[in-house]
């Protein structure tokens, strides 16, 4: 790999300075996003960590889309049982003793990792791939939905759930996160310390076979990998990331309805991977948190109409470019260096 | 994946025509046309460059199901429409009481897979379709020009689709996401069944998905009867992925 990049760049000029690697573009937009509390306040702090947990549940699509190929509609369900778990949790676990929210959190992420590895295992050890399982979640997404809808005694129905603030705490020590910074900082610490671990993920071996088995399932499993043990395992981190994110919102927005978990919100969350593009984590979360901030932008203005531009730039990212926004970023960089 | 914005376009042509005094089986026919046309562009303008890449083309009947709703919603806003039922009344036999709007749609749905059926399995169109589904590179060395036979199958599946929205709509308060509930419902009726057994599939499958659903819904709520059914449907299709009917 450094041989083949070393025989590409002109003599005189280190490769590093050439080539921007993503980590490098990563980190920047992590101190940016940590620096912006000082230069702005209000309305802005306060909203943009849920578009940054939006960001991470794009991230948990890129992992299962872009790196394994599982195209799933059922992530907006798992991001919804994270934020319903921690309003449980919340509401009547105040008596254990612990935090409830780290109860929360930890319930939530053991909830889609346990749901995801029983539903995952099922279908994948019989060979259930493709369009099936891409109907299979979107009915998840709707059972997930007319549960949150129909269980009204535990999750309120229609009305949805208010959930109160959670607060940092360690032994004595206490640190309610009422102010909108102090929440923003967790936030931001939890966005990036996904990013890294799913980085870190994507390029080890793990990493590898998920890349063997998009772009040929049959040859790897006919090299001896277990294919349904490694789909079973992505979808699994996957759902338990898409839960945490969704526990976290839960306690930011304070507040859950049905139509979190619902069939739209899940193909947003496709139509964001696929525009910023599926095979880069951190286009992932910066198509989320753009994508959402333009929404909630423009959904005062013209809402009808700005979804109809998404719809129309979803089908042309899906016939012409692949890779999405990061795709040509990345030939455009390859074309200058030659 | 569009086929459930295509449902929702023919209620909504359905509301419109009937809306303008259209009588109601010019109308239904009306609108199975209009959707008919919207599959027929749809194909030609974008679906066939992708047919041999499923997922891709799952995504973009997706994209279309999204541009589709919110062209329904910026044309016809979002509040619920009624389209007046034709035949209200109902009739008895025996004990039971039969609603006479629903029990003709019923029967028409049974001549209508019936007639689809014979089609497939009697007809030299229905030889072609079912080359083409078992091979498509042997089907089209022998001369069968595969895409126009793709064009037909899409844009009849799109007829029915809008036929079926149309002649659905009576029955409930159109909004412009009747054609979700009724992607994964038919979705499952199909693989349930068996892809491919338009006969005995779709009716085993129908059957089962809506009879099932009712049959739970007896018992319990509406809600619960739904999560059994698509519950159920996944177990189907993990140990039968073939459909619960097969031709071997």
């Amino acid at each position: 790999m450094t041989e083949a990049n070393r025989t590409r760049v002109l003599p005189g000029l280190p490769p590093q300075v050439r080539r921007v690697r993503e980590p490098v573009v990563a980190i920047g937009v992590f101190a940016i996003l940590a620096l912006l509390p000082l230069l702005f306040s209000g309305y802005v702090i306060y909203i943009l960590p849920q578009y940054m947990l939006f960001g991470v549940l794009a991230m948990s699509l890129a992992l299962l889309w872009g790196f394994c190929g599982m195209l799933s509609f059922g992530q907006a369900g798992f991001f919804a049982l994270g934020a319903y778990t921690m309003g449980l949790c919340v509401q009547h676990a105040g008596a254990v003793g612990v935090n409830a929210a780290y109860l929360a959190l930890v319930i939530s992420m053991a909830a889609g990792t346990v749901i995801a590895s029983a539903v995952g295992y099922f279908l994948f050890s019989a060979g259930v791939r493709d369009s099936y399982f891409v109907i299979v979640t979107l009915a998840l997404s709707i059972i997930a939905e007319q549960i949150a809808v129909g269980q009204s005694q535990i999750t309120g129905g229609w009305n949805g759930m208010f959930i109160p603030r959670m607060e940092l705490s360690l032994w004595r020590w206490k640190f309610p996160l009422d102010s909108d910074a102090s929440i923003y900082y967790v936030i931001v610490v939890f966005v990036a310390a996904t990013y890294f671990f799913l980085r870190w993920i994507s390029r080890a071996k793990f990493g590898k076979v998920l890349a063997g088995i998009r772009e040929n399932e049959d040859r790897v499993l006919s090299l001896g990998f277990k294919v349904p043990l490694y789909k079973t395992a992505t979808f699994a981190i996957s759902a338990g990331l898409a839960c945490m994110a969704g526990a976290l919102y839960g306690t930011h927005a304070a507040f859950v309805a049905p139509s979190l978990a619902g069939v739209l919100f899940s193909t947003e969350v496709v139509v964001w991977v696929a525009i910023a593009g599926r095979s880069s984590l951190l286009a992932a979360l910066l198509g989320g948190i753009v994508v959402s901030s333009i929404s909630n932008a423009l959904s005062a203005i013209t809402p009808q109409y700005w979804q109809l531009v998404l719809g129309v730039l979803f089908v042309l990212v899906v016939a012409f470019f692949r890779g999405g926004i990061a795709g040509a970023v990345h030939r455009f960089a390859a074309h200058r260096e030659g | 994946m569009g086929h459930g914005a295509m449902l929702t376009l023919g209620a909504y042509l359905m509301w419109a025509t009937t809306k303008m005094g259209v009588p109601f089986v010019l109308a239904a026919l009306i609108s199975a046309l209009g959707v008919g046309l919207v599959g027929l562009l749809l194909e030609h303008i974008v679906i066939r460059h992708f047919y041999g890449e499923p997922l891709e083309t799952l995504l973009l009947t997706w994209g279309f199901f999204l541009i589709t709703t919110e062209l329904i919603k910026i044309v016809f806003g979002t509040d619920l429409r009624e389209v007046v039922n034709p035949l209200p009344g109902s009739f008895e036999l025996g004990t039971v009481r039969f609603p006479v709007y629903r029990s003709l749609v019923a029967l028409f749905a049974v001549v209508l897979i019936v007639a689809a059926a014979l089609v497939f399995y009697k007809t030299r169109i229905g030889i072609r379709i079912r080359a083409l589904m078992q091979n498509a590179e042997v089907a089209s060395l022998l001369g069968l020009n595969i895409q126009l036979t793709y064009k037909f199958v899409f844009v009849t599946g799109s007829f029915m689709a809008g036929l079926a929205g149309a002649l659905i709509s009576p029955m409930l308060s159109v909004d412009p996401y009747i054609g979700n509930i009724f992607l994964v419902r038919s979705f499952f009726a199909v693989t349930v069944g068996g892809v491919g057994q338009i006969l005995g599939g779709t009716l085993a499958g129908s059957f089962l998905v809506g009879g099932m659903e009712t049959v739970f819904a007896l018992v319990s709520s509406q809600v619960v009867a739904q999560t059994i059914v698509f519950a159920l449907a996944i177990v189907i299709l993990r140990f039968r992925p073939q459909g619960v009917v097969t031709s071997r």
